[in-house]
């Protein structure tokens, strides 16, 4: 361009001064450039040792369970609850033969009042025969329950006298600890204090002494019940309905068993060794197998995962049947079907589903959803489905209605997205051929993306097991793992889980304890279960992805 | 089907071999029939008008070449030809006709599917499925519900010989066909194109994405398909126009400027647009 020669041009740096230069920087002698980088850098930073440092405090946490567990299960066995509790299992199996003789009373009076139309007074005259016979039976377990109360206190008692101990000792060296630093006068202040601290050292040999001596006593008041039960199934009363004859017979079936377990139980007892190692590998299995979870019990607690494990997948794997085939369906719908206008309005409704707040779904699920499910349950022309009618109104299939609902705008996008990035090249090959529509999207399309399609459902299920608030709302939250007896029915039952257990006993328990650890445990378990969610999902997207060539 | 609108032939079962005729050692046969006639048609994407009033023949068993410059709408009436066009929102013929063996295919009464089965294409990106060979070539067959696996595996053999790649792949049919190298993908397109037996190949720039070997490879197979097949490219290369087509079309700006047969496009061509696209002046 010419310049003009009136206006004077700019001094001009000569190349060699030009690349030499030094750029000034403008913040404490950072370039732009520079500063901008560092600012990221540190974010990238903080954000990653956050991580990291929450990380390891809960791993920290989780893993104190196992020495503390250890602990537990080591005072379970030395002060003898082990093995009171080998007779307990007897009087458990007693009882419920008496439940089992109760449904058998109910079923008797049910076909008397309904069915010959007494009126309940005369009803009860003629159950008088059986409940005598029901009483009798029942009766025949009270020298053993007198003797398993006797145990249960003697126990119960050493072990509150081995937790005082334990306190005890925790106190003096808390203040023990806390004397090195200190000054001089608050050091022998600390020092009086721990030294008036004696701790009783129990002697759990001795002490369990007449516990053991207890055994011929109840050999012989076994032996007597045995004898009574026997004289007593020989004049069992007889109806006239087979079924309740039948079910009668099946009474005698059950007391055999029981007598096989009653001459079992004292070899057991005496077996049974208070002196034997606890095993690190059997307070892990307590945990990670254990099929109790029972907390504050005056007796013994139980930390085991697998009712929750349990109740998790369930609700889970129902979420997910629910969750799958609307969130795939209406994103090949969306990506291959819909007319622009359509997109536009399904999409963000669809997205808009997991902007309710979880609390508010699950507020939902408790006022109107578990209720509907009940009324249609109880639908007279319905009772063919396995469940129904459902007990509960809060149960696995009331929440994993909801999670369904959270987990289909994920499953949802991320399929679209699958589909969507299936190149438009292998449509337009498709069709060329002359595929119609659809045999072009189940033949190619929906195989082209299936890698995407499996990893949203993958992620799907991380949103389902990780939801916190519907469940602990909407799953009924009883602990017990669910009963696979009931075949299908068993989607209907309450249920808890993993993640609902931390919710709701975390803002209760003692800082250290072994249940708070037990629920860092169960944090770790889900945290564990969505790393490998996320790995699987990213993994499968890698290996599967299409090189669009 | 394109049968029931009354096309005067009957289709040739597929088993039989197709009558051949010796392509001409001319490049015009002016015995040919029109297989193909485009009457002043004009298409509209939306509201901008991409071509304006293009009538030409196409003749049976000749290959024809549309060339010119970027956007002049060659690539545009190649798409109307087995109406691919109708994926794009928006886009459609505004006025005249394009007939194919005498039937208007914008007929709404034209089924679309069975225009495609008579009029395959081959697409500018190589794009076999994420599937086999084997799978590929079938595709087209199976869609129609073939599942006779004896004349599958005839099909398969025939259209890989057709399109030169038998001898390359016999042995492993069953990998996918994303392994191969890109010469060879277009030739599988196009084998997985002549499967289906249609009447009419379109190729919409099939070699600009192919190292010079690989596309004289293809340019090969073209020569040998016109004995069976009616052959439309789309071509950015003069050279590739020259060397294997038997007639030219010129576009520019959505027009046909000139169309005659290929020799006299290059040689001896009557409009001087024509003249200083096809010597390199422009374009």
């Amino acid at each position: 361009m010419p310049a003009s020669t009136d206006t004077p041009s700019l001094p001009r740096l000569a190349t060699r001064e030009v690349l030499l230069r030094k750029r000034r920087g403008w913040f404490f002698g950072l370039s732009g450039d520079q500063f901008v980088k560092y600012v990221f850098q540190g974010n990238a930073a903080i954000s990653i040792i956050v991580l990291a440092l929450i990380t390891l405090t809960i791993f920290k946490d989780a893993v104190g369970f196992l020495p503390q567990n250890h602990q537990n299960l080591r005072i379970y066995r030395l002060a003898g609850l082990e093995y009171v509790d080998l007779f307990r299992e007897q009087v458990t199996a007693h009882s419920t033969m008496s439940r089992y003789l109760a449904s058998v009373r109910a079923q008797r009076l049910d076909l008397l009042l309904n069915k010959e139309g007494l009126a309940p007074a005369a009803a009860m005259t003629r159950l008088a025969d059986f409940d005598a016979f029901a009483n009798q039976f029942a009766d025949t377990i009270n020298e053993q329950e007198t003797l398993l109360g006797t145990m249960t206190d003697l126990t119960t008692n050493l072990k509150e006298r081995q937790k005082v101990a334990e306190d005890l000792v925790e106190a003096k060296r808390n203040y023990l600890d806390a004397i090195p630093g200190a000054p001089p006068e608050r050091a022998a202040m600390l020092q009086t204090k721990a030294d008036v601290i004696h701790p009783e050292v129990i002697d759990f040999k001795g002490e369990i002494q007449p516990l053991l001596a207890m055994r011929p006593e109840i050999a012989a008041a076994n032996a007597r019940q045995m004898a009574a039960l026997k004289a007593l199934l020989a004049q069992a009363p007889k109806f006239t309905d087979a079924d309740l004859n039948r079910r009668m017979e099946k009474l005698q079936g059950f007391v055999s068993d029981y007598f096989q377990e009653v001459e079992a139980v004292v070899p057991k007892m005496a077996a049974w060794d208070q002196t034997k190692p606890v095993g690190w590998l059997e307070s892990f299995n307590a945990f990670a197998f254990g099929r109790e979870w029972i907390t504050a019990s005056f007796w013994q607690d139980w930390y085991g995962i697998l009712p929750l494990f349990a109740g998790s997948l369930l609700i889970a794997v129902i979420a997910l049947c629910i969750a799958i085939p609307l969130g795939v369906a209406s994103a090949i719908y969306v990506s291959q079907v819909a007319r622009p206008i359509e997109q536009k309005f399904i999409k963000p409704y669809i997205e808009f589903i997991s902007a309710i707040p979880s609390v508010v779904l699950g507020f939902f699920g408790i006022a109107m959803l578990g209720e509907t499910l009940r009324r249609v349950s109880q639908m007279p022309s319905l009772s063919w489905v396995p469940g129904f009618p459902m007990s509960e109104r809060l149960n696995a299939t009331t929440a994993a209605c909801l999670l369904a609902l959270l987990a289909i705008p994920t499953i949802f996008s991320l399929a679209e997205d699958a589909l969507n990035n299936v190149p438009r090249s292998f449509k337009e090959a498709s069709l060329a051929l002359g595929a119609t529509r659809l045999q072009t999207m189940v033949r190619i399309i929906v195989p082209a993306a299936l890698s995407g399609i499996v990893a949203a459902i993958l992620l799907g299920f991380g949103r389902v097991i990780g939801e916190t608030m519907v469940v602990l709302l909407c799953a009924g939250n009883r602990i017990a793992i669910p009963n696979l007896g009931a075949g299908l029915g068993v989607i209907f039952q309450p249920v808890h889980t993993m993640t609902g257990i931390i919710a709701q006993e975390m803002g209760e328990v003692p800082h250290y304890s072994l249940h708070y650890r037990a629920l860092f445990m169960v944090g770790v378990v889900l945290f564990l279960i969505s790393l490998l969610v996320n790995w699987l999902a990213q993994k499968i997207v890698r290996r599967y992805r299409i090189v669009a060539t | 089907m394109v049968t029931t609108l009354a096309m005067p032939e009957p289709v040739a079962p597929p088993a039989a071999p197709r009558p051949v005729s010796v392509a001409p050692a001319a490049p015009v046969n002016p015995a040919a029939r029109a297989v193909i006639e485009i009457d002043d048609v004009d298409f509209c994407y939306g509201a901008s008008k991409a071509l304006h009033d293009i009538t030409l023949n196409i003749q049976e068993r000749q290959v024809t070449a549309f060339i010119g410059p970027s956007g002049c709408g060659k690539s545009t009436l190649l798409r109307c030809l087995n109406r691919m066009n109708d994926l794009i929102d928006g886009a459609k013929v505004t006025a005249g006709q394009i007939r194919i063996d005498g039937v208007n295919i914008y007929d709404p009464r034209v089924d679309v599917i069975e225009l495609r089965k008579r009029v395959g294409m081959v697409f500018q990106k190589s794009n076999p499925f994420p599937k086999s060979i084997y799978d590929n070539i079938t595709y087209g067959l199976r869609i129609q519900g073939q599942k006779n696996k004896a004349r599958l595996d005839e099909v398969v053999e025939r259209s890989l010989r057709g399109a030169a790649l038998w001898d390359e792949v016999k042995d492993r049919l069953h990998e996918s066909a994303l392994g191969m190298s890109g010469g060879q993908q277009q030739r599988l397109c196009i084998a997985r194109a002549i499967a289906v037996e249609p009447e009419i190949i379109l190729m919409d720039e099939p070699c600009s994405a192919l190292d010079p070997i690989a596309t004289a490879k293809v340019e090969e197979l073209i020569h040998g398909l016109k004995k069976q097949f009616t052959i439309v490219i789309v071509t950015h290369n003069m050279q590739q126009a020259a060397r294997c087509s038997d007639r030219t079309a010129f576009f520019y700006l959505g027009k046909l400027i000139e169309y005659a047969d290929t020799r006299t496009i290059f040689m001896n061509p009557a409009n001087p647009q024509t003249e200083a696209y096809v010597s390199g002046r422009f374009g």
